[in-house]
Order: C-alpha cells, then sequence, then structure tokens
C-alpha cells in the first residue's frame, strides 16, 4: 500500500467530480428528492382526510346524528348527496369513488331495538363504490371502524376489552424518522454500486487503465483509492439528506459512530459487488444494466421505503438475505432505537458479507490486459 | 538482479495466443541501448501485442522477453520505473488539465520530482497547462500522451502509434518531439502503419506481418535490399491522367494526403519516357515531376503483398 498513489488518485477523482456539478448536483439531489416528497407525505399522515358522499335517505335527528359522527371523526370531509339521486349514478357522473347510503327508517328500526328490546331491528349501510379506485379498500377500513363505534355508543354498554397503545420507545417517533436511516443506506449502496460500475467501465473504455498497468500503481492502491473516494461522496450525502431531515422535518434522530460503520461497510459491500460487476460485465450500458438489476429490487425488498412486514412471507425471508437490510435495520437500531445489541449483530452479517464480497471483487479486479 | 547488456529489449521466440488466435508467432528481436526501433505493419499484425508483453501489460504464452536485463514476468514493479509508455489509443481523466495530468503521472512514480514546466516545453503544451484534457486536439492529447510516458525519466520509451489519426501538421509535431528523444539518448521503441514515420525516425525497422517479422534492418537498408523498382511522381490535377497511365500497363497510386499526386513504380528510365509522352500526346498538363528510390511502403508491398491500412484521421491539428 502506498499513501502517496493512494493520495493522487483520490485527489484526481474529488477534483473530477467537483468539476461535473451537474452530475454532482443529481447524485446528492436523488435521495434528498424522495427524503422531500415521502416526508412530505408522509408528515401529514396523521391527518389523513378521505372525500366521502353520503346519502341520508332517511332524514332524521339519528341520522343526522350519525352523518355528524363520521365528520367528527376527522377522517371524513362529507358531501351529501340528494336523498332522491341514484347513488349509483352519482358515483359515476361526479367520479367519486364510494357513496355512503343511509336507509330509509333508520331511526325507526332503532327505536324497536331500544323501546321494545327487539334485537331483530337493524339497519344496512350500503357502499356503493367504484372497485377500480385504489382508494376504496383504505376508505372502507376507516368507515367499519366508525361505525363500529356507533355500533358501540348505541348498544350503551361500555367496551368489555379496551387497547391501549404503550410504545417501548420514551418519545413518539414519525414514520420519517424510521424512513430517513432507509434512505441513507440506499443512497450510499446506489451510489457506491452505480460508482464503481460507471468508474470501471468508462476507465477501462477509455484505456487509462491499461496505461496505469504501465505505472507503479498497485491493484490494491488502486481499489484502496476508489474505496475511500466512494466513502467520501457517501459521507458528503448523508451529511446533505440529514442536513434535509433535520431541517425541513426536524426529524429525532441520533448521530452516533454506528453510522459511520455502516456507511462503511455499506460502501465496502456494493463496491466490491460493483467491482465483480465490471469484472464480467464490460461493457459500460451492460454494467449500468446490470447494477440496476441488482439495486432496484434490493431497494424495495430489503425495507428502505416501507417494513418488511408488509410483505407476503416468503419475500420476507428473501429480504433477510439481502445485505441492504442489515444496513437498513442497523441504522434504525442506532439512529432510533440506539439498541447496540441489535446494531452490533447486523453490524456482525453486514460486515461478513462487505469481506467476503470485497476480496473476491479484489480478485476479480483485472490489473493486466487479457487477465 | 538486471543484468548488464548492450541491448535494451531482448526478445526471444516469443509467442502470444488468444485462445485459438495466433497474435503473435515465435519472435525474436532485439533493441540495442540509445536505438530508434519501429515496428511496422498493418493493424492487426501483432505490433501491439508485442509492445504490452514488452512493457509487462500482457503476459507471453511462451518465449522469453528481457527488458533491460530483467525477466518481464517476473520484475514488473522494478520495470514500470524504468519505462514509460504512451498506450495505443491513450487517453486520460478528462476534468484534469494538462498540468494536472502530468503531476498524476508523476506522483504514481514518486521519486525525483520531474520538472512538469520542462516537460510541458519539450512537447509544446506550455500554452494549454491550464485546459482540461476533453478540450484538447486529438494531436495535442497525444502530445499530452508523450509527456506522460516521460514524467519518470525512462531510459526505455515505448509509443505506440503515436501519430495515428493525426492530421499531417500534428503528425510532424510529434515526430519532432520523437526526434529530441532521441536526441537524448532515449531508447524508443515505437509501432506504426506509417512508412514515412519509420523511415524518417527509425534506426531500425520490424516489418511484422501475421504476428511475423518478415525483415528487420535500417530503413535504407531494407529498401536497398528489396526495392526492385523507382518510383515516378506526377502532379497533375487532370483526372485522364491516371487512366492514361493505366492504358500504358502501369499502377497508379493517388497520394492520400495529397490527391494531386500521382505515384506510378517504374522499372527503367523508357518507361519515364514512354509516361511523359504519352502525357504529352493527350494534352494533360503536369506542373511537377519527381522520380525517386522506393520507400518503405513499396518495400512492404512487396514483402507482405499487402497494402498498409489507414485509419480516418483522429481530431484536429496542433496549435
Amino acid at each position: 500500500m502506498n499513501l502517496r498513489v493512494i493520495y493522487a488518485n483520490l485527489y484526481v477523482k474529488l477534483i473530477s467530480v467537483y468539476r461535473e456539478k451537474t452530475a454532482m448536483f443529481f447524485t446528492l439531489a436523488f435521495p434528498i428528492i424522495l427524503i422531500l416528497v415521502f416526508g412530505t407525505i408522509f408528515m401529514s399522515e396523521d391527518n389523513i382526510g378521505f372525500h366521502l358522499c353520503v346519502q341520508d335517505l332517511d332524514q332524521t335527528k339519528t341520522s343526522q346524528k350519525s352523518v355528524k359522527t363520521l365528520e367528527e371523526s376527522g377522517k371524513f370531509k362529507i358531501t351529501r348527496v340528494d336523498p332522491t339521486a341514484s347513488a349509483a349514478r352519482y358515483v359515476q357522473d361526479n367520479k367519486v369513488n364510494l357513496v355512503l347510503v343511509i336507509p330509509k327508517g333508520l331511526e325507526k328500526s332503532l327505536m324497536r331495538r331500544m323501546a321494545f328490546k327487539n334485537y331483530s331491528a337493524n339497519a344496512v349501510i350500503t357502499y356503493v363504490y367504484d372497485p377500480s379506485s385504489s382508494s376504496v379498500p383504505a376508505k372502507v377500513e376507516i368507515l367499519n371502524r366508525v361505525l363500529a363505534g356507533i355500533n358501540l355508543e348505541i348498544s350503551g354498554s361500555p367496551p368489555f376489552l379496551r387497547p391501549v397503545q404503550k410504545s417501548i420507545l420514551t418519545k413518539k417517533y414519525r414514520f420519517i424518522d424510521f424512513f430517513i436511516p432507509g434512505i441513507i443506506a440506499m443512497a450510499v449502496m446506489t451510489l457506491s454500486l452505480f460508482g464503481t460500475v460507471d468508474l470501471d467501465t468508462e476507465l477501462r473504455q477509455k484505456g487509462i487503465i491499461r496505461k496505469l498497468c504501465t505505472t507503479p500503481i498497485t491493484r490494491t492502491d488502486w481499489i484502496l483509492s476508489n474505496m475511500l473516494y466512494q466513502f467520501i461522496i457517501a459521507l458528503v450525502a448523508t451529511a446533505a439528506m440529514l442536513l434535509v431531515s433535520f431541517a425541513v422535518f426536524q426529524v429525532s434522530l441520533h448521530l452516533n459512530g454506528w453510522l459511520l460503520v455502516f456507511i462503511l461497510l455499506d460502501v465496502f459491500a456494493f463496491v466490491g459487488i460493483g467491482m465483480i460487476l465490471t469484472r464480467f460485465v464490460k461493457e459500460a450500458q451492460s454494467a449500468a444494466a446490470a447494477a440496476n438489476a441488482i439495486s432496484f429490487p434490493m431497494m424495495f425488498l430489503s425495507g428502505s421505503f416501507f417494513p418488511i412486514e408488509l410483505m407476503p412471507s416468503f419475500l420476507q425471508t428473501f429480504a433477510k438475505m439481502l445485505p441492504l437490510y442489515y444496513v437498513n435495520e442497523g441504522l434504525r437500531s442506532a439512529m432510533i432505537f440506539q439498541d447496540n445489541g441489535a446494531a452490533l449483530r447486523d453490524c456482525a452479517v453486514i460486515g461478513i458479507f462487505a469481506a467476503v464480497v470485497f476480496i473476491v471483487g479484489l480478485m476479480a479486479t483485472a490489473w493486466k490486459e487479457g487477465q | 538482479m538486471a543484468q548488464e547488456t548492450e541491448y535494451a529489449i531482448e526478445v526471444d521466440r516469443l509467442t502470444k495466443r488468444y485462445g485459438d488466435l495466433l497474435a503473435v508467432d515465435d519472435m525474436s528481436f532485439s533493441v540495442k541501448k540509445g536505438e530508434l526501433f519501429a515496428c511496422l505493419g498493418p493493424n492487426g499484425a501483432g505490433k501491439t501485442t508485442t509492445v504490452e508483453v514488452i512493457e509487462t501489460i500482457r503476459a507471453p504464452s511462451s518465449g522469453k522477453v528481457m527488458l533491460l536485463g530483467m525477466d518481464v514476468t517476473k520484475k514488473k514493479q522494478e520495470i514500470v520505473r524504468r519505462i514509460g509508455v504512451l498506450p495505443q489509443g491513450f487517453s486520460s481523466f478528462d476534468r484534469i488539465t494538462v498540468k494536472e495530468t502530468i503531476q498524476y503521472y508523476a506522483r504514481l512514480f514518486g521519486g525525483k520530482k520531474p520538472d512538469v514546466n520542462a516537460l510541458m516545453a519539450l512537447v509544446n503544451l506550455t500554452e494549454k497547462a491550464g485546459e482540461r484534457y476533453k478540450n484538447l486536439s486529438g494531436g495535442l492529447q497525444q502530445r499530452l500522451g508523450i509527456a506522460i510516458a516521460l514524467v519518470n525519466d525512462p531510459e526505455v520509451v515505448f509509443l505506440d502509434e503515436p501519430t495515428t489519426g493525426l492530421d499531417p501538421k500534428a503528425r510532424r509535431e510529434v515526430w519532432h518531439v520523437l526526434q529530441g528523444l532521441k536526441a537524448q539518448g532515449k531508447t524508443v521503441l515505437l509501432t506504426t502503419h506509417y512508412m514515412e514515420e519509420a523511415e524518417l525516425l527509425a534506426d531500425k525497422v520490424a516489418i511484422i506481418s501475421r504476428g511475423k517479422i518478415i525483415a528487420l534492418d535500417s530503413p535504407g537498408e531494407l529498401i536497398e535490399k528489396n526495392a526492385g523498382c523507382s518510383i515516378l511522381t506526377l502532379r497533375s490535377a487532370d483526372a485522364r491522367v491516371p487512366e492514361i497511365l493505366r492504358a500504358l500497363g502501369f499502377q497508379p497510386v493517388l497520394d492520400p494526403d495529397n490527391d494531386k499526386d500521382i505515384k506510378v513504380p517504374v522499372h527503367q528510365n523508357d518507361d519515364v519516357r514512354e509516361i511523359l509522352n504519352a502525357v504529352q500526346d493527350a494534352g494533360a498538363s503536369c506542373s511537377a515531376l519527381d522520380l525517386r528510390r522506393p520507400n518503405l511502403e513499396e518495400v512492404f508491398l512487396k514483402l507482405t503483398g499487402e497494402a498498409l491500412h489507414e485509419s480516418a484521421p483522429r481530431g484536429g491539428g496542433a496549435s
């Protein structure tokens, strides 16, 4: 290992990237845009307001009270539909996806139940909906919850089972807090993987590697300087992402040494994969396509964007085989839960993976034409 | 330990295969210290492969190659410190300036710091010191490549087709630099498919075809031994002249650098008289006339039966 040579390479790469400001901007902009978009969406998650059309065919105090209860739940912005209109036609003509229809006789049925203890008396609330709309299931689920509450209130008996939520965290965390570590892991992965693939294939195709082969620089010096370069770029990108996250969303994340450790391992693992790819895929376009084929499934399946618990069980098993999963989990353990034990376990897994991949990548990197 | 020898390069029965393709076939030659040695041959003849084995970039399939008394397969680190290389199709980092590029390669070699300004002056790039590589013309890029090949003050310089694709002006500027290297006493191994270049610069020329050396000598000796005819050059813009010559049974060739010059191989003085009479009888004009002995191009054609291929010019001229 020759520090002078490593410094010379690092300097040339950093100067090159600094002078290509457009590329640098977009490199940093992509994860920041993701943070801003998803952060904005999920910041208002608790205040989601669906548009709900209600057709009250009963037009009584009870039916009006029911509509008011729906309105006061805070989940719906109510539009009242003319009782003489056809609900199905209304859905079609007004491009709404659901109309809740309160039947005529609601109050009478309720009276029968309350006054005469006639428990067979009931009222059927109809959801007239457009099945092609993707937000209908979520709307129906919330409606069912609100109607269950109304049913319970009408029955007059206090609930037997009463749920109380108790978080294991002393502080209330929002989705954005869980999202940022995932985005950091994902951004470092793409920067390292594509950075290595792009740089290696470009320099190889231009013949610069062939020229370097006739100088005293060794393969180890070359790879270490690349690694250091990717690490510095990853640190700059992470700093930019954290800056935006703290400034715009006031995230509650703990910054500690684990962050550096996981970024370093993330860089090692994906630079290693990049080196292996460029050994077998020589053309720049093919190498970029191969890198995409690796990074995209990793991005969506390893829990960067959403918890893997939402996926089918076989995909969850698959997710746990992906290196990015352990970077995501490790960063969350360290930055949210401050759980050093869990962070250490994740660090060990990604550390072993990074070491193996990096050694294979080191061996795979051709440093002599025709190898 | 390097053996002291009068030869900078000794190639003994070198063979290089790529699968079934035999790129270099049992080649042997040696280059004396201080000599400018040219490997001459068309694309695909095996010149670059041979040179890259000597430069330690490629491993030989068989045979032995010694550079400055060291085995190239065993002493890569020692060898690369004592050689300078301009690879074929040289390229560098796009966004790094001329001066930074030279400094970068100098750092890779370490040791005594080279005089970067002197190197830039040597290849006439001083005015372009702050220019980024991607903004340089083809000729300037090649000259930067030569400057880089000299950052470690090498004993042996390898220049793989340094003027390929350059326009005539840029080519002559590179030749001027190479003559300077020769004057400094550097050993230079040059590969080229320009006959004029080899003839003008080389002390010794190896004509390579299909992986083999088919002739090896000084340019003068090669021409002396293999010349079978003289070359008559007629300068005429009259499109009928080539047809007139063909009608007489000669084989005229248009000069690729100057389409007014028509070259005709002739065997005796009577041939010249016959051509001039025919041109005069046809009423065609001829502004210049030259009769000279054949050059390496004709020697090459005679020895190999194939013409040298020239690729399209690369970039503009030097400034």
